[in-house]
């Protein structure tokens, strides 16, 4: 999971955990798997609606949590997102002036990002002690 | 003429030809339009009396048009004539002036059988399109007259309208000037009253040098060096209060001008009154602080006034489809403050806020000495707990950043936007920091900061993953004292705690915390706290240096305290309020407290190097909180001399 999870990040939130139970890191994480389900959701509907600028806002938004949380892979697909919202190549350095070239690369990057998501969750699932 | 009539009768079908005769005889049946058209006396004739009445009621009516000029050649197609009245010896005809009589052999009272006889004249062929052709272009001159004749009004509506705004934009801008001048005498008067505590302070401690020394080497003999005892100074409590007064005064002036020029605004009167009164207890924080709010009030009733145009530094909110991310979308500043600010039921919210905040403070003021007990023997890292103001839209990052900092022992209040935030600031001056997130709905912290910088000095840290330099710049040009970037961690959260809030660490911690005064909610935090606390202290923050350590003359070996001197000068000019107002933002509410009562020991020993403000601020605080750690730390003595001997060597 190293490659999915910040470990350094993700630790220092369960060490705010209060000794004896992980109710404070649960309560986050699992508002966080809310928050990123709707969000995916959102982002489906935007992109058939092919709203680049709500796209980009809501990967932004959806990477400020997932970097808190650690999250490596999601938090990068959600930047990915943002820049590809902003008319931008995957890095936000050169313009992508093709709109329809920055939905197609939104749609893939959802795509995949979905299943990074599921992959995490599943794991963090377990980890709270709960089938995924 | 009648031969013309019959010929015609191939050219224009008969029951066309007669209809517009019929027409003219049925309206000459009307006994109601007698007074303006009528048969003639002979009744071999009719007569249009009143032209223009005529025109503008009748014509419509029988004939779906008003022109006079087209009836008459209507007239004169079907070979109507105008009967001459200017013969020789009768200018006059017998119907007035303006009467126009018209004549045809065939058209007679009571005979409507001949009207049939009334028959088009035969036009030449091609004259023959030109009429038809004619008669059509007549309703659409009309119709376009009618056009027109409608947006002159609009047009003379349109220009009312503007004349009116232009009258209204005139009141605004001579309001809008009012409330500079307002701001500005307010920033003098500040800048005056600094000046007088200034100038009140080095009196006080030019008299009472000789006792300073005096009672320095006597304590010296015992476990204090000098300096120890210097660092025992406070702030004289008599400048302050005069500072309180002072500002007070011109709390009530700015209401008078407020009363003045602002007849709209009586929740902002009220609300400046609310404002004002905490000035009057001798809290010399809530008299600097709360009269830039009370100033403020104002400006908020304009800006409601100014509509709904809400430009704000980033285009925020989910729906502007604009990449917040760049830095090219910020224009204007500044900007209007949000108007939902200023809804009346806002405001009296707002109000009670501050009503309570009032009943808060008076309550802090009781607990202090509890918080104080506390965190001299439990948590010394900080004098009291730092109150941070947490603005963050997305839950995740809000709850972890807040859980961080209640495991730093912050009293943390919680703002979903940027609008949230500047209510929050505006109703609570006392909050020590400011998490600022940047991209937000409603409001985006960029802005928020804008608007807060308008009444407010507490530092504001910027939290965002935008940390591109053009960004960073954009944060520091708006106002904002640093940036925190994302994701942060518990580590760079804490070192920016400490940066910035370095004057509310126990005085002596730079001293003792290795030793003895490791926070209990830090010791968990391994060693790691332990240098970022140790790396950032000596240079950090002026106020921390020169109030933890002492006079540069004694310990020439202290890099921090000529480095803290140098930003002096321009710490007295109102224009850069950032060391200033912040100082003195950070002062009041321990002054309050019942340990006043030690100040007056203080000044006898206050050396004459402290001069700073920031020192002021620390100095102000000293009294309720620095002080008494400091009277903890006496036993460790010893520790603070090998300290100082490492330093100093």
């Amino acid at each position: 999971m190293s490659e999915t999870i910040d470990q350094n990040t993700f630790e220092q939130i369960l060490e705010m955990d209060d000794e004896g139970d992980n109710d404070f890191s649960k309560g986050i994480v699992f508002g966080f798997f809310d928050q990123a389900e709707s969000t995916f959701d959102k982002m489906e509907k935007h992109l058939a609606d092919k709203d680049l600028g709500e796209l980009s806002s809501l990967g932004h938004y959806l990477k400020g949590s997932s970097a808190t949380l650690g999250l490596i892979k999601v938090k990068d697909a959600c930047e990915k997102i943002q820049h590809y919202g902003a008319g931008k190549d995957e890095t936000g350095t050169n313009d992508e002036p093709d709109q329809e070239v920055s939905l197609e690369n939104i749609r893939k990057t959802l795509t995949q990002v979905k299943k990074d998501y599921k992959e995490v969750e599943d794991f963090l699932r377990r980890y709270y002690g709960e089938s995924p | 003429m009648m031969d013309g009539g019959q010929t015609s009768t191939s050219a224009a079908p008969a029951g066309n030809s007669s209809d517009f005769v019929r027409k003219l005889y049925k309206m000459l049946e009307d006994p109601s339009y007698a007074e303006i058209v009528r048969w003639g006396d002979e009744g071999d004739s009719f007569v249009v009396l009143e032209c223009e009445k005529f025109t503008k009621t009748i014509l419509p009516k029988h004939f779906k048009h008003s022109n006079f000029a087209s009836f008459v050649r209507q007239l004169n197609k079907y070979d109507f004539h105008k009967v001459r009245q200017n013969n020789e010896e009768n200018g006059q005809s017998p119907y007035g002036q303006n009467a126009w009589e018209f004549k045809h052999p065939e058209f007679r009272a009571n005979s409507k059988e001949s009207l049939d006889n009334i028959r088009r004249k035969a036009p030449a062929p091609r004259k023959q399109t030109q009429t038809t052709d004619d008669s059509v272009p007549t309703q659409q001159i009309d119709l376009l007259n009618q056009q027109i004749v409608a947006q002159q009004q609009q047009i003379q509506h349109l220009s009312d309208r503007y004349a009116q705004l232009t009258v209204d934009h005139q009141l605004m801008l001579q309001e809008v000037m009012r409330v500079q001048k307002t701001v500005l005498n307010h920033e003098s008067v500040i800048h005056q009253v600094m000046n007088y505590l200034l100038s009140v302070d080095a009196r006080q401690r030019r008299d009472s040098k000789a006792a300073a020394s005096f009672q320095a080497q006597g304590q010296a003999g015992s476990t204090l060096s000098p300096s120890q005892v210097a660092t025992m100074d406070d702030e004289p409590s008599s400048p302050l209060q005069q500072a309180t007064k002072l500002l007070n005064d011109m709390n009530a002036e700015i209401q008078f001008n407020l009363v003045g020029l602002d007849g709209v605004a009586d929740p902002s009167k009220a609300a400046g009154a609310v404002v004002s009164a905490p000035g009057m207890d001798g809290v010399s924080r809530n008299g600097v602080v709360r009269a830039p709010a009370a100033a403020a009030n104002p400006a908020l009733v304009y800006s409601k006034m100014n509509g709904d145009v809400e430009p704000v530094v980033y285009p925020v909110g989910a729906t502007n489809g604009i990449d917040p991310m760049y830095g090219e979308h910020v224009k204007n500043v500044p900007y209007p403050m949000p108007k939902q600010e200023v809804d009346d039921s806002r405001r009296q919210q707002v109000q009670q806020v501050q009503q309570v905040q009032q009943v808060q403070q008076v309550q802090q003021v009781q607990q202090v000495p509890d918080n104080r007990k506390k965190s001299a023997n439990v948590d010394p890292g900080w004098a009291r707990s730092p109150r941070i103001l947490l603005v963050e839209d997305d839950q995740t990052c809000r709850q972890i950043g807040g859980k961080f900092l209640y495991s730093f022992s912050c009293i943390i209040d919680t703002a979903l936007d940027g609008l949230e935030a500047v209510t929050k600031a505006q109703a609570n001056p006392g909050y020590d920091l400011i998490l600022m997130d940047i991209i937000m709905p409603n409001l985006d912290g960029v802005s928020a900061t804008h608007l807060i910088r308008q009444f407010d000095r507490t530092p504001i840290i910027a939290m965002t993953s935008n940390i591109r330099s053009d960004d960073i710049q954009l944060y520091f040009q708006h106002g904002m004292d640093d940036v925190l970037p994302k994701p942060f961690t518990r580590k760079s959260l804490l070192d920016m705690l400490e940066k910035h809030l370095s004057h509310l660490k126990v005085a002596s911690q730079n001293i003792e915390a290795p030793q003895s005064a490791v926070p209990v909610t830090m010791a968990a935090q391994s060693s790691a706290a332990h240098s970022i606390k140790e790396d950032s202290s000596p240079g950090q923050s002026p106020a921390t240096s020169v109030n933890n350590w002492q006079s540069p003359g004694q310990y020439p070996g202290m890099a921090a305290v000529p480095h803290s001197m140098q930003p002096v000068p321009s710490q007295y000019v109102p224009a850069t309020p950032g060391p200033a107002a912040y100082a003195v933002d950070q002062n009041g509410v321990q002054y309050t407290t019942p340990t006043v009562a030690l100040a007056p020991a203080a000044p006898a020993a206050r050396p004459q190097v402290r001069r700073q403000l920031s020192e002021m601020s620390s100095a102000g605080e000293n009294p309720g909180m620095a002080k008494r750690p400091r009277m903890y730390a006496h036993p460790s003595q010893p520790i603070v001399s090998s300290m100082q001997a490492t330093r100093t060597g």
